[in-house]
């Protein structure tokens, strides 16, 4: 694992409260996630999971709590924290090259009139170098394979210059290289004093790829590296076994 | 022997058949443009409701102001968000799902405006307004639509970047700080606006026709975002005007034949478009299943390990 000097900056959740249509979907989560590796949330169906990154991203409102990035609060602040949704959120058939889509990363930058100067370019380039869509970037969007399709919507996300990336399950429809390459990807990515945050399902891909992991049914269950978190006592108590 | 210039040229010798083909080239030209983020995003059948649920709106201002326009855009206006405000809260309160909510809003509404009409307006005016006349069309008409068209283009083009990213994916807008919800509105506004405009031309009834035909027939030629708009806008005129003067010569209703030319060209696309089309299924196509990037990951996995099996 990296451990280059940014690595003391952390995102901090402070007792993190958030509702789903009135009623709290997850209570209290309080913990500081370390920069420079990918971070896994795990957790059962209906732990909340996304409902977490949603109040991350300021989407749904925080009952208690705030979170925090290098000192401050980023609610209200586009451009620190970027996103990639589950794939039913983006049009699939969408007219527009690859370039077009990853260019689209800078609009937390410039905004809906601002011109695209050097940085932005250099920014995005080296987004598409990252995700090795480089020789993609003037080929239609929608030709592309699911797992071209998905370092691309990653592309744009990383093009944004956000630190932070949150990504709401990016396994979904990927066969299993096309995962490991985009988990290998976005764990390179982060090992430059960044972060990523993703939903996973897949233990395994947990397992092999993921530097922390954040375990949560509701409420936190455990948070710390992969191995120590992702013991059989932990897993059954997250998944509810014992509570039948 | 028929002189075919004269034959093509006649129609142009009439000041009102003139003045018809400019409001469907205008008219073709912004619901080009209209209909491709409709498209995109999903939300023709909302737009076609949208239409349908405008008749009260035009029954009441029939009612307060008589057949003038001033009202007309009012009342259609009012409709409109009446509507939209309506079929938000159905489908947040309730279980109904969003095009089940606005589906039946909708329905509804058309019956009342149809209830309305009947008893403050002419049953010539009623049918006047589903379907249209644009060979009756005043100057007054084509400045309106000339106004509402220049409107489209240029909202367009000045949110273009926003318009693209909230078609695509209205979420990573909303991330990068952009207002997804007021482009969407704009959308709707937009969609109004024109329907209204398109009203004394071609109809409550076959104005979804100029907004989703030429986006469709685009969608099937093109894979840019700014091409589709551009083919979609130039299409949606010419073919409303190549109907237009269809209608003309056979002497066909002109709101049926606009639509119908605009369909023409959508069921030939549909036939001949080489990568979308049935006969492009029938070639060989190219694929892009060649993974560039997958081998540089493998030399390059994280912590210098190899990303075998």
């Amino acid at each position: 694992m990296s451990h280059s000097h940014h690595h003391h900056n952390h995102l901090v959740l402070e007792n993190l409260t958030i509702s789903y249509r009135q009623r709290p979907a997850v209570h209290h989560v309080s913990c500081a996630l370390p920069c420079g590796g990918l971070v896994g949330v795990v957790g059962p169906n209906g732990a909340g999971k996304s409902t977490l990154l949603h109040g991350i991203l300021g989407w749904l409102p925080l009952d208690t709590g705030r979170v925090v990035w290098n000192g401050h609060d980023v609610s209200g602040r586009p451009g620190v924290i970027s996103w990639l949704g589950q794939r039913r959120t983006q049009v699939a058939g969408f007219p527009a090259d690859v370039g077009t889509v990853v260019a689209t990363g800078r609009y937390a930058q410039r905004g809906m009139f601002g011109g695209y100067g050097q940085a932005d370019h250099v920014a995005i380039n080296q987004a598409m170098q990252a995700m090795g869509i480089t020789a993609l970037a003037s080929r239609p969007f929608a030709e592309l394979s699911g797992g071209q399709q998905q370092r691309a919507l990653v592309a744009r996300a990383l093009a944004s210059g956000a630190e932070v990336l949150l990504l709401d399950e990016p396994l979904t429809g990927l066969d299993e290289p096309s995962g490991r390459d985009l988990l290998g990807r976005l764990r390179t990515w982060a090992s430059g004093g960044r972060l990523a945050v993703a939903v996973i399902h897949d233990l395994a891909a947990v397992r092999a790829w993921c530097d922390h992991v954040l375990l949560i049914n509701r409420e936190l269950v455990a948070v710390g590296p992969t191995a120590e978190v992702l013991s059989e006592a932990n897993i059954a108590r997250c998944y509810g076994v014992a509570h039948g | 022997m028929v002189d075919p210039f004269a034959f093509l040229a006649e129609p142009f010798t009439h000041r009102f058949v003139v003045r018809g083909l400019a409001m469907a080239l205008l008219l073709g030209i912004a619901g080009g443009l209209v209909g491709c983020v409709l498209l995109l995003r999903r939300i023709v059948l909302i737009a076609d409701s949208f239409g349908h649920a405008l008749l009260p709106g035009i029954g009441l201002a029939y009612m307060w102001f008589g057949p003038g326009h001033t009202g007309l855009y009012a009342g259609a206006a009012v409709a409109g968000l009446g509507t939209a405000v309506m079929s938000g809260l159905v489908n947040h309160l309730t279980r109904l799902p969003e095009d089940a909510a606005f589906g039946s809003l909708f329905v509804l509404c058309f019956a009342v405006g149809i209830m309305l009409m009947s008893q403050v307006a002419a049953p010539v005016d009623l049918l006047h307004y589903l379907f249209g006349n644009i060979l009756g069309v005043t100057g007054d008409d084509l400045w309106r639509v000339c106004f509402t068209t220049c409107a489209t283009v240029l909202a367009i083009c000045l949110s273009y970047r926003a318009v693209l990213m909230e078609a695509f994916d209205p979420q990573f807008l909303r991330v990068s700080g952009g207002r997804s919800l007021l482009i969407h509105l704009g959308v709707l506004v937009a969609v109004v606006i024109n329907i209204v405009a398109a009203l004394n031309a071609v109809g409550l009834v076959l104005s979804l026709g100029l907004f989703i035909l030429p986006a469709a027939t685009a969608y099937l030629w093109c894979e840019r975002f700014g091409s589709m708009l551009l083919v979609s806008a130039i299409y949606g005129g010419l073919a409303s005007c190549a109907g237009l003067l269809v209608s003309w010569h056979l002497d066909l209703p002109s709101g049926a034949c606009m639509v119908a030319a605009l369909g023409a060209g959508f069921v030939l696309s549909l036939l001949l478009s080489p990568r979308h089309g049935l006969l492009g299924r029938l070639l060989p196509r190219r694929h892009f299943t060649h993974d560039e990037g997958a081998e540089v990951c493998a030399a390059q996995g994280p912590d210098g390990k190899v990303l075998g099996k």
